[in-house]
């Protein structure tokens, strides 16, 4: 047999050609017609004639697309082909649905407009997500400050809840505002957290899995081991009473808990932390009025009294008629009245977007966050180094439960959290995060490639 | 616009929706069934062997340890079942899913570089690079670097793998 290293020639010679940069350019295009397709059907629906300033909502995003897929030709080749055309997707989605509502505000006087906004933050966020590929071409030096990005992360986290530049909207305080000026800290404050996780764990993921008394069938780490999880769990629950929001408090305490599982393997950390996490929350509700108020709209937002009190579930039981009106295919963009539901372009973008586009619809745009979600998954599987693999877990997961948590609430699954869609929902801090996110999973992804070439 | 145009345009976006995320399972089903170009290849250089699958070939028993200077790679299970590759003059063989290997694992459960065979002397050694599944000789999970003798079977995730000569 003269079959010599066939095995090991084809890889390479596969590799001379970037497939995964060609196929992004393809997919890429195919979004941009998705984005026209949804301006134009907008437009006709609502205004019965196209007009000129589609192009501006189509072409700024589909530019900063382009130029985070053109900076990825250049630095990180070998990054994932799929994960930028399915940002852009959401992003996209998200803007035609914002548009949407502008043209029903506007037709009803109102000045409250978002479009113009959202178009120009999304190619700023998408700028900033090209800068960070270009300027971070291996995300390994993360690691060498994870105590500086846990600090980063508390300091974010506890800005809104300092006089003066706090903001408190709709009950939450969750925003820094200077001026007309206001960021969403906490979204940033995601990324530097998994950076820290990521960074503690892989020094300590020995001593929290391997040592430790044996109680009944665990094993149940020192309490040295233990203490920086205690200090987390009272972080969060500290961010629930000082900024009075369940869904953040959730979306950092799942962070860890699902990165010490990954760090680690054991159930028991799990355990414990839904165990405290369950506690938490069942005495918040009974300590803090706006948590029982959450809960009782939840349970029941059909109810006459929840329905009618002052931050009940009004918002929530709009949502639940207008997506029972999309039905399964939707009233289409345009043809239905998602524009009655408050804060329909913000955190309830998935309602309005269930109403127009119906369950098939809304399917598609969950499809398109698993498919983002795994994408991150597969890139944590790929990689041999342990940071590499939590910070890609951990970054991936956020989004995760975030969707989790955000779609939850808007379906009446979970009670309602002051959490952001990513890349859907009105709001440059939420668009900014989530496309660092992006680039941070597109530069992992190359290195891994790049490594094992 | 018309009842009916309207109701098209409505069904066309989501059908032009659905179609994308089916398109990307198309490229994500590569994942789960690997690369095809690779397992097409191992099928036609499989060894035409009277009766039995190529993953069921025993190791022909070359007890005679004084003599083994093995001269390929024989791989006798797995997605590239039925290759081999020769060890020419080389002395160190690197072995794992990364294409910068020498000999390229197209196996789920294989790190991206997983083990390594060195010559020492005329024996070949094999060394694990602490990958994550471990790299097994004879059944033995290998911790510490250890000389192969002729007839051993290694094994990385689902590839059974000997030298011969």
């Amino acid at each position: 047999m003269s079959n010599t290293s066939l095995t090991s020639a084809i890889p390479k010679l596969l590799k001379a050609v970037p497939r995964s940069r060609n196929f992004e350019a393809v997919l890429l295009f195919w979004v941009s017609g998705i984005l026209a397709f949804a301006l134009a059907q907008v437009q006709l629906a609502v205004l019965q004639k196209m007009q000129w300033s589609l192009l501006f909502y189509w072409a700024l995003p589909t530019l900063g697309a382009l130029l985070i897929h053109f900076v990825l030709r250049k630095r990180a080749v070998s990054a994932d082909g799929l994960i930028l055309p399915l940002a852009f997707l959401l992003n996209s989605l998200g803007i035609a649905m914002i548009y949407r509502l502008d043209l029903a505000e506007a037709a009803r006087g109102g000045t409250a407009l978002f479009a113009d906004r959202q178009v120009w933050l999304s190619l700023i966020a998408m700028a900033i997500a090209a800068l960070v590929i270009w300027l971070v071409p291996n995300h390994l030096v993360l690691r060498r400050f994870p105590y500086l990005a846990g600090i980063g992360a508390l300091v974010l986290l506890i800005l809104p809840a300092l006089p003066v530049i706090g903001r408190t909207r709709n009950g939450a305080t969750l925003w820094i505002g200077i001026g007309d000026f206001t960021f969403q800290p906490g979204e940033i404050a995601k990324i530097l957290l998994a950076i820290f996780f990521a960074g503690y764990l892989v020094s300590r993921k020995d001593s929290l899995s391997e040592i430790g008394s044996r109680v009944l069938w665990m094993r149940v780490p020192r309490a040295k081991d233990l203490g920086p999880v205690l200090v987390v769990w009272f972080a969060t629950v500290g961010v629930l009473v000082l900024q009075r929001d369940l869904g953040t408090s959730i979306l950092y305490f799942g962070l860890f808990l699902v990165m010490i599982y990954t760090a680690t393997g054991r159930a028991f950390y799990v355990g414990v932390g839904v165990t405290m996490m369950l506690t938490g929350a069942l005495v918040a509700s009974r300590l803090f009025d706006y948590v029982s108020r959450r809960f009782d709209s939840w349970l029941d937002p059909l109810s006459q009294d929840n329905y009618n009190a002052a931050g009940g579930s009004y918002q929530l039981a709009q949502a639940l008629f207008g997506m029972a009106n999309g039905d399964v295919i939707g009233a289409g963009l345009g043809g239905g009245f998602p524009q009655l539901i408050p804060l329909a372009e913000s955190d309830f973008i998935l309602a309005a977007l269930g109403e127009e586009l119906g369950l098939a619809g809304i399917f598609a745009v969950l499809a398109a966050f698993l498919l983002l979600i795994y994408r991150g998954l597969r890139i944590a599987n790929s990689h041999s180094d342990d940071f590499s693999k939590l910070l890609t877990t951990g970054l991936a997961f956020v989004l995760g439960l975030q969707v989790f948590v955000v779609a939850g609430g808007v379906m009446g699954l979970l009670p309602l959290t002051g959490l952001t869609t990513p890349f859907l929902a009105a709001g440059g801090s939420s668009l900014l995060a989530n496309w660092a996110l992006v680039a941070l999973l597109l530069v992992i992804s190359d290195s891994s490639t790049r490594r094992a070439a | 616009m018309s009842e009916l145009a309207l109701f098209l345009v409505r069904i066309g976006f989501v059908a032009v929706l659905w179609i994308f995320i089916l398109s990307l399972l198309s490229v994500i089903r590569a994942d789960l069934y690997g690369r095809r170009v690779i397992s097409k290849i191992a099928k036609q250089n499989a060894p035409k062997l009277p009766g039995g699958l190529p993953g069921q070939v025993a190791s022909l028993g070359l007890e005679d340890t004084d003599s083994f200077e093995p001269t390929q790679i024989a791989i006798l299970s797995g997605r590239t079942a039925g290759t081999s590759l020769e060890l020419e003059d080389k002395t160190e063989i690197l072995i794992g899913r990364s294409a910068g290997c020498d000999l390229v694992l197209s196996d789920e459960f294989s790190s991206n570089t997983h083990a390594k065979l060195i010559k020492v002397g005329e024996d070949w050694v094999l060394q694990d690079l602490s990958s994550t599944n471990g790299t097994f000789l004879d059944g033995r999970k290998v911790t510490t670097p250890a000389t192969i003798k002729a007839g051993m079977t290694i094994r990385i995730g689902t590839t059974n793998f000997e030298l011969r000569s």
